[in-house]
C-alpha cells in the first residue's frame, strides 16, 4: 500500500518535469529546473551514504567538482585556462568520471576506518584541500576558474535537451539506488550503518564496504558535475568552497537526509528560494533581499532540524499518515519501514506488516 | 597450500579447534587477561564462570577478534591466528554473541539473520537479489523460528523487547551455521521460562558444534557443559568436570559463595 504510493507520487512528479517544457517558461525550464536537477542529484549522493552507509560526506561537492574541472580541462581549447586538451566532449566525460571515481576510491579507502563526527571533519579536509588545489594549482585551474566550456554539440541551441539529461538521470539514479540498498550490498551496508563491529565479526569487510560506497556515491557526484559544468560552461573553485559545500549538505537536511527523494525536494525549494524569494509579496517589507538569502535558509533549516529532523519528505509522510489515520483505514507504517517490506518479500509469502512493531520515523 | 596440508599444526587441529597459549590482554595498567593457556576439543561444550569483571568477556574477544592479545598466539582450527582480523575469522567457523546486544537496530529480525549468514557465504558484495538470497531469507525465517521470533520476523530490531532482543542474538549466532560458537551469557535478561528454552536449545544444537559459554547461571551452564573453566582476575584458576567444579571449594569462595549470597 505505502509503496504503491510512494511510486504514485514519484511517477507523478517524473510525469509532471516531464511535461514542463510544454507549460513552463524557458527560464523556469532551462535555469531554474535544471539547477534543481543537477543539485538533486549531487545531494543524492550525500543522502544515500548518510542514509544507508552513516556517513555524513562533505566531500561531494569536491568530487562534483572534480568531474567540472576535468572536463573543463580536457575540453577546453586555446584562450581558456587549463590543460586545454582541446579533447571531443565524450572522451571528456569518460576521463573526467575515471578521475572522479578514483579520487573517490582513494579518498574512501582513507577514511573508510573513520565514522561519525571523525569521518565528518575528515571529509571536511578533503572539501579545503580540493578548494586550495585548483586554486593554486594553476596547471588545472587557478582561482580564476575556467571559462567557455562547451557542452557536446548535440545541446548547442537546445538547452532543453539538458534538461531532459538531468531529469532522465535523476530518474535512472534514483530507482538504481533504491534497488541497490535492497541488494545483498545494499543490505551489508546498512548493517555496516548500524553496528560495523557485529558486521566484522559476522564476517563482512567493513572499510571494503564503506570504500565502495562511497566510490559509488563519487560517480553520482561525478556525473552531476559533468551536467553541472555542461549547464554552466565554467567552474572556480569558489563555487566547491566552504559555503557552497555546506550549501549542498543543507540541500540534503532540507529535504531530508534520510530520504532519497529528499535530495532533489530540497533542492527545488533551494533553487526556488534562491529564484524567487524577491517575489514574494511583503518581501521588500519584511527585509527579503538577496543578500539576506542565507539567513533565510539558515532559519529554514533551524526551523527544519527542530520541526522534522527528516526533513520535508518526513513532514509530507507525517500528514500522510494523519490522513490516512483519519480516515481510518490503519496500517499506516512509515515509508521506509514498507521499503523494509519490499526488501524481505523476496523471501516468501506472508502476511500483513505488523503495524505496532515496524518502524515508526526514519532510517537512522 | 600442500604444506598446510602437512603441518604438525593441522593435526593437531583434529583434537583442539581453539588453542591459546599465554594469552595477555592488557587495558593501560590493568591486566584484563594474564596468560591464558586453553585448549578447546572439536565438538566438546565449555563452560567459562567468573565473577564480573574477571574477564570472560575479554577472553571470547580474543578469540573473535575482536581485541588482538597484547600477548600470546591464537589458534583456530590448526591456523595461526593471532593477527587475522575479525572479519576473516567467521570463514573458520567462528560465530559469537556479545552480552551487550549488537543488533542492527533499524533492520529487521529476517534481514538481521539474513546478514548474519551472508557474512560467511561471501555475498556481500553483489548488487542483484539472486535465488540464493531468497534461500538464504527462507533460512533466516526458519532461525527466527527457532528463538521464538517467528511472529516478530518482519519487525524491525526498534520494536522488540530485551528479552526478544536476546533471543535474536542467539539466533545471529545460530544464522551463521558456525564450527565454533562463542556464547557471552546468552540467558541473561530471560525469564525463568526462557532459560529453559534456551538450555533445551543449547542442548539440542548439533554435537560437532564446538560451544564456548559464558554463563552466571549455574543451572544453564553446569547442565549444557562438559567442562568448566573458572576465571577471576584475569587467570584460569579452576579447571574440571561440572562434578569438580560444583565440589572446589576455591571455586565456592570466589564465585558460588558470592553468587549464591544473591
Ligand atoms: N575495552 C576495554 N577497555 C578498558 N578496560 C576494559 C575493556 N574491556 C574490558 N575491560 C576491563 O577488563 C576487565 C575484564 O572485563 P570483561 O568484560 O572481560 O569481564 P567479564 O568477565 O566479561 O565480566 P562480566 O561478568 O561483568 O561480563 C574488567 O575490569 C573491565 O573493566
Ligand atoms: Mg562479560
Amino acid at each position: 500500500m505505502n509503496r504503491s504510493w510512494r511510486d504514485l507520487v514519484a511517477v507523478a512528479v517524473v510525469a509532471i518535469l516531464v511535461l514542463l517544457p510544454l507549460f513552463g517558461s524557458a527560464f523556469f525550464v532551462e535555469f531554474v529546473m535544471t539547477r534543481t536537477v543537477i543539485l538533486g542529484l549531487a545531494a543524492s549522493s550525500i543522502v544515500f551514504l548518510s542514509a544507508y552507509g552513516g556517513m555524513v560526506s562533505l566531500a561531494q561537492l569536491l568530487l562534483f567538482g572534480i568531474a567540472g574541472f576535468m572536463v573543463g580541462n580536457a575540453v577546453g581549447e586555446a584562450g581558456s585556462k587549463g590543460l586545454k586538451l582541446g579533447w571531443n566532449a565524450w572522451v571528456a566525460v569518460v576521463f573526467a568520471l575515471a578521475v572522479t571515481v578514483a579520487v573517490a576510491a582513494l579518498l574512501g579507502a582513507l577514511s573508510a576506518r573513520t565514522a561519525g563526527i571523525y569521518f565528518l571533519m575528515l571529509t571536511l579536509t578533503y572539501a579545503v584541500i580540493g578548494y586550495y588545489f585548483f586554486g593554486q594549482v594553476t596547471t588545472f585551474s587557478g582561482f580564476g576558474g575556467i571559462t567557455g566550456i562547451d557542452a557536446p554539440p548535440w545541446f548547442e541551441g537546445h538547452p532543453v535537451r539538458l534538461y531532459y539529461v538531468c531529469v532522465v538521470l535523476s530518474v535512472v539514479t534514483y530507482v538504481g539506488l533504491r534497488l541497490l540498498v535492497r541488494s545483498p550490498f545494499g543490505m551489508a551496508l546498512q548493517g555496516v550503518r548500524d553496528d560495523p563491529v557485529r558486521m566484522a565479526s559476522l564476517g563482512f569487510n567493513v572499510a571494503l564496504h564503506r570504500t565502495l560506497a562511497f566510490t559509488f556515491a563519487g560517480f553520482i557526484a561525478g556525473v552531476a558535475g559533468v551536467l553541472n559544468i555542461w549547464w554552466n560552461g565554467q567552474i572556480d573553485p569558489t563555487s566547491i568552497s566552504i559555503g557552497p559545500t555546506l550549501d549542498l549538505l543543507i540541500i540534503a537536511v532540507i529535504g531530508g537526509i534520510v530520504h532519497l527523494e529528499g535530495a532533489w525536494l530540497g533542492a527545488f525549494v533551494y533553487v526556488m528560494a534562491n529564484n524567487y524569494m524577491r517575489n514574494l509579496p511583503f518581501a521588500d517589507t519584511i527585509g527579503l533581499t538577496e543578500a539576506r538569502f542565507n539567513t533565510v535558509v539558515g532559519l529554514l533549516v533551524l526551523l527544519i532540524m527542530l520541526l522534522s529532523p527528516d526533513g520535508l519528505v518526513g513532514v509530507i509522510l507525517r500528514i500522510r499518515t494523519a490522513a490516512t489515520g483519519l480516515r481510518g483505514d490503519g496500517g499506516s507504517t512509515s515509508d521506509d519501514a514498507s521499503d523494509h517490506q519490499i526488501a524481505t518479500a523476496d523471501g516468501g509469502p506472508k502476511g500483513p506488516p505488523v503495524p505496532t512493531h515496524t518502524r515508526e520515523g526514519s532510517i537512522r | 597450500m600442500t604444506t598446510e596440508v602437512t603441518t604438525p599444526t593441522s593435526i593437531e587441529a583434529a583434537d583442539h579447534v581453539v588453542r591459546l597459549r599465554s594469552i595477555g590482554v592488557a587495558f593501560g595498567g590493568l591486566r584484563a587477561l594474564d596468560g591464558i593457556d586453553l585448549d578447546v576439543a572439536p565438538g566438546e561444550r565449555l563452560a567459562v564462570l567468573g565473577p564480573n569483571g574477571a574477564g570472560k568477556t575479554t577472553l571470547f574477544n580474543v578469540i573473535a577478534g575482536d581485541i588482538r592479545p597484547t600477548t600470546g598466539s591464537v589458534v583456530l582450527c590448526g591456523r595461526d591466528c593471532s593477527h587475522l582480523p575479525s572479519h576473516a575469522r567467521p570463514a573458520l567457523g567462528v560465530a559469537r554473541t556479545y552480552q551487550k546486544t549488537r543488533l542492527f537496530s533499524n533492520l529487521t529480525v529476517e534481514d538481521n539473520l539474513y546478514l548474519a549468514q551472508t557474512g560467511r557465504q561471501r555475498r556481500h558484495l553483489a548488487l542483484f537479489v539472486s535465488e540464493r538470497d531468497r534461500s538464504l531469507r527462507e533460512r533466516a525465517r526458519e532461525v527466527a523460528h527457532r528463538v521464538w521470533l517467528g511472529p516478530m520476523v518482519d519487525a524491525t530490531v526498534d520494536g522488540l523487547s530485551h528479552g526478544q532482543r536476546r533471543q535474536l542474538e542467539i539466533g545471529m549466532a545460530l544464522a551463521a551455521e558456525p564450527d565454533i560458537m562463542l556464547l557471552d551469557e546468552p540467558a541473561s535478561g530471560l525469564s525463568r521460562g526462557e532459560r529453559e528454552r534456551l538450555s533445551e536449545l543449547i542442548e539440542a544444537l548439533d554435537p560437532a558444534i564446538t560451544l564456548l559459554l559464558i554463563e552466571h547461571d549455574m543451572d544453564v551452564a553446569l547442565r549444557v557443559a562438559d567442562r568448566v573453566v573458572v576465571m577471576a582476575d584475569g587467570i584460569i584458576i579452576a579447571r574440571g568436570n561440572p562434578d569438580e567444579i560444583r565440589s572446589n571449594t576455591l571455586v565456592h569462595e570466589v564465585y558460588l559463595g558470592r553468587e549464591g549470597g544473591r
